[in-house]
């Protein structure tokens, strides 16, 4: 069941309502019903995995959490079981097609099909959150979890499963225990919440995904350089929105149960440098990866090369983090690329610290901000090539925007010979021409972001006065409905990792 | 671009600000803005002004063509105050007869003149035009459905995609009395019909697809007819060592007519006995050669004979494909469809069939229930 569709809110009013009309001792279980019932919607071999998934971690937990001894050796168990559950299943593309040809070698694979695995929906965010749990039980952060519903709630909660927000168990379980009562204004601050999600999904993301023809990413040379360039700046707006938005709908959709999930995105395209970028997007992610990779790294690190500014201290922590992060949402040498180029960033956005102490972003002029801003911006628009494309095709459509030839002149004559009824049109991409929806629709994307950021509030809009808090409403209800009748819908792209 | 500053660790906060009233008076006034939008947008859509600045209105239909005749049916009853005859078929209708011929040759041998309208839509088997048929006879009341046909109607594997969404559409299940809240907003609201042309504006080939429809639009007569200006240059018989070659039928199975299929023949006989409209049932003259693709002027025979008398069963009329002589090369754009020199020839061939019938038989084809035709 995808969290945009009608039957999604029908799910949700029928598990709210429940939820807030059951006493407190029978709510989890409540949950847990809606959890599996989700779940099911997808597959129910999902249900199956992930329980047991949860279920080895639970366990795991409760004994790193009672052993005197052995509690490191415990813990990389677990680590390495949760690793290698997401190895199965997430980077089966890899081994399958070697498996199946050695099956079939020994005569034990016989059928056309082949072996054929799903990948659970969510295990990449289940994952981190479990090893997390063990960790911090480990590092006496978090006490084990003793009830095994709670702790399946953790793991399961539907709201968060397909795409996060990646929640710390120090954080989430206690919210089970005391959800927050429904108010007025949690129901304006919740409903917000997924308007701005379901605008930012299904008006802005779809819409420019839509807007994208899908051979540009596959043979980007067999066009000009101008539409390359604003056909990447649409697809930094697509995984931007596409991603927020599922976040946002999934905050408000808990909201309204009364458990608050962390904010993923903070405006990220406004950053100021890399490391801002960092804290700004995927918070949640990032921050998994700064507690359990970049700090673990580096402090082991600063036991062999105790000098801050050691080339190995420098290089190595942002570097292996940032892989770890292109690894994890997928196992492929452009995941990595782009996960390396984020590493790059980050080490030489540092090399001036080496000789001149750190200015904060803040306190410098602000034409530098903006130029910061900008070069920001494009840094980070350019590593989305390795991420959305194989690395022949990302090196093919770097080079279609970069060679001089490339930028040709847009052909209006033939444009108006079409529109005059002169000639026919047999392709519009020969014009050369940008296509002015992106921007028709990109204006009104980066005017949210900014309203967003220069209030530093991303309800903002509950501040304005209520005539046009109702219009915008009234606007982005029908501009829904609009585009419901549309031929086409797009999954959420992060619902893949 | 101004830089307000942030810092990297303020994270956006949700808005602590109190909401005395509370949040559901803003949704009222949102409920009363969206009504208002509404109303202002029906009201502007209803206006000649945008009729005439808006090229075509759509019911959200897959079929660019099926909207497009339904609107042009609309027009023309409008302009004429009703519709005496009704061609149903699939791309061979579409391009294969015109009304205008029809009604001269029927007005030069009976003195009467018909209002006649094309509603050939590409890709339409027997099965889907049976539903169509039941909305145009209940909606337009004609005194005559010509219903042209041909072998391939009958095939159990042609069309059946195309079937399956011409039925599950929801302004059509709409149509066919299943309410739906979408096919009633699309049925009633002339902003949303004006709309849905536009509504894949959002695909990167929407350019060159609205641009193809318009074109369409434009050469489709405000009779329905649409003339087809490719010429067939030479007959390609069918390779018996390439039998996954052949275009036309299903190769793996010999030719038969599906039960099935025939079943919706009968029920649009039966539907326009009930509703008093009389209908004629005319085989398309394909070129010959066609034949020989199905298995031969045998298996041809004996698809006439079947439909012939199934029709006769159900109290129509059938009009066998006129003589392969009749219709040059020329007049065809490939094996199946007429051009715009053949189609003249097989109107003015309906045209003497139905005046035959009026002057022989005193059969009456002016609807007199929807306005009188006389000039």
């Amino acid at each position: 069941m995808n969290i945009t569709i009608a039957s999604f809110a029908a799910f949700m009013l029928i598990v709210v309502l429940g939820y807030r009309l059951l006493s407190a001792r029978f709510r989890n279980i409540w949950l847990f019903v809606a959890c599996l019932g989700f779940l099911i919607t997808w597959s129910w071999e999902f249900v199956g995995i992930l329980l047991v998934l949860g279920t080895v971690n639970y366990i795991l937990g409760g004994w790193i959490g009672e052993a005197k001894e052995g509690r490191k050796r415990i813990l990389w168990i677990g680590i390495a079981f949760d690793v290698f559950t997401l190895l199965i299943f997430k980077y089966s593309d890899f081994y399958i097609p070697e498996l199946t040809a050695f099956l079939a070698r020994i005569g034990m694979e016989k059928g056309s099909g082949g072996i054929q695995l799903l990948m659970p929906i969510g295990l990449s965010f289940t994952t981190v959150q479990l090893i997390s749990y063990l960790a911090d039980i480990h590092n006496r952060i978090v006490l084990p979890e003793k009830r095994w519903l709670k702790f399946i709630l953790y793991a399961l909660y539907f709201p968060k499963l397909l795409s996060g927000p990646i929640e710390r168990a120090r954080v989430f379980l206690p919210k089970l225990d005391q959800p927050q009562p429904l108010s007025a204004e949690s129901i304006a601050r919740n409903f917000t919440l997924i308007v701005i999600g379901l605008t930012r999904k299904l008006l802005i993301a779809d819409v420019l995904n839509a807007l994208i023809p899908s051979a540009a990413f596959v043979q980007p040379l067999t066009y000009s350089a101008q539409m390359l360039l604003t056909w990447l700046l649409a697809y930094a707006f697509v995984i931007y929105n596409d991603f927020a938005g599922y976040t946002s709908i999934a905050r408000g959709v808990s909201g309204f149960l009364g458990i608050e999930l962390s904010s993923n995105f903070n405006t990220p395209y406004f950053s100021r440098s890399i490391a801002e970028f960092w804290e700004r997007w995927h918070i949640s992610l990032s921050n998994w990866l700064r507690d359990y990779i970049f700090f673990p790294l580096s402090r082991l690190l600063r036991k062999k090369f105790p000098r801050p500014d050691h080339i190995i201290n420098f290089i190595l922590p942002p570097l292996v983090t940032m892989l770890v992060s292109g690894m994890w949402h997928g196992l492929s040498f452009s995941l990595l690329l782009w996960g390396g180029l984020h590493g790059a960033y980050l080490i030489v956005e540092r090399i001036p610290t080496l000789w001149a102490p750190k200015v904060l972003m803040d306190e410098r002029p602000k034409w530098q901000q903006a130029v910061a801003a900008l070069i920001t911006f494009s840094l980070a628009v350019l590593a989305w090539l390795p991420f959305r494309m194989d690395l022949i095709t990302a090196k093919r459509y770097f080079a279609g925007i970069i060679i001089p030839s490339h930028w040709f002149k847009p052909d209006f004559l033939w444009m108006s010979e079409v529109f005059k009824g002169h000639l026919p049109v047999s392709d519009v991409y020969g014009w050369n021409i940008p296509d002015p929806r992106i921007f028709l629709v990109l204006v009104p994307a980066i005017l949210l972001d900014w309203a967003q950021y220069r209030h530093k509030d991303e309800l903002i809009f509950l501040k304005w006065p209520r005539w046009v808090q109702a219009a915008l409403l009234a606007l982005v209800t029908l501009g829904l409905f609009l585009a419901s009748f549309a031929d086409s819908a797009a999954p959420f792209v992060y619902q893949g990792f | 671009m101004a830089i307000v500053k942030l810092s990297n660790r303020d994270a956006i906060e949700p808005s602590a600000k109190k909401h005395p009233i509370g949040f559901g008076y803003t949704l009222l006034q949102a409920f009363a803005f969206l009504v208002l939008f509404i109303a202002l947008l029906e009201g502007i859509a209803r206006t000649r002004f945008i009729g005439n600045l808006l090229p075509y209105q759509s019911f959200g239909s897959w079929h660019y063509q099926l909207d497009l005749k339904w609107f042009r049916l609309k027009q023309y009853v409008a302009n004429n105050g009703g519709v005496d005859v009704l061609i149903l078929g699939n791309s061979l209708v579409n391009t294969g007869f015109d009304p205008d011929v029809i009604t001269q040759t029927y007005y030069e041998k009976t003195g009467l003149r018909l209002r006649v309208f094309n509603f050939g839509v590409d890709g339409l088997t027997i099965a889907p035009n049976s539903v169509n048929a039941k909305i145009l006879i209940e909606e337009y009341h004609p005194a005559l459905l010509v219903l042209v046909t041909e072998m391939r109607d009958y095939d159990a594997t042609n069309g059946i995609r195309t079937e399956e969404k011409f039925l599950s559409d929801t302004w059509m299940q709409y149509q066919l009395g299943y309410f739906n809240p979408r096919g009633w907003i699309i049925a009633h609201s002339v902003a949303l019909q004006h709309f849905l042309p536009y509504r894949n504006w959002m695909r990167a080939d929407f350019p060159n697809t609205f641009a193809a429809n318009l074109q369409t639009y434009h050469t489709t007569f405000l009779t329905g007819y649409e003339p087809d200006n490719g010429v067939m240059k030479e007959v390609v018989a069918p390779d018996p060592n390439n039998l996954a070659g052949n275009p036309y039928f299903d190769s793996t199975q010999p030719y038969q007519v599906d039960p099935s299929r025939l079943e919706c023949l009968r029920a649009i006989l039966d539907l326009a006995r009930e509703n008093g409209s009389q209908i004629v049932v005319v085989e398309m003259p394909v070129h010959p050669v066609f034949f020989e693709y199905a298995g031969g002027e045998t298996v041809h025979k004996a698809f006439q004979e079947k439909i012939a008398e199934t029709v006769q069963a159900g109290g129509g009329i059938f009009l066998p494909a006129i003589d392969e002589v009749t219709i040059p090369l020329q007049g065809r754009s490939n094996l199946t469809h007429l051009n715009w020199r053949g189609a003249p020839i097989l109107s003015a061939y309906l045209g003497e069939q139905l005046a035959a019938l009026t002057n022989q038989d005193g059969m009456i084809f002016v609807n007199k229930q929807n306005g009188d035709s006389q000039p």
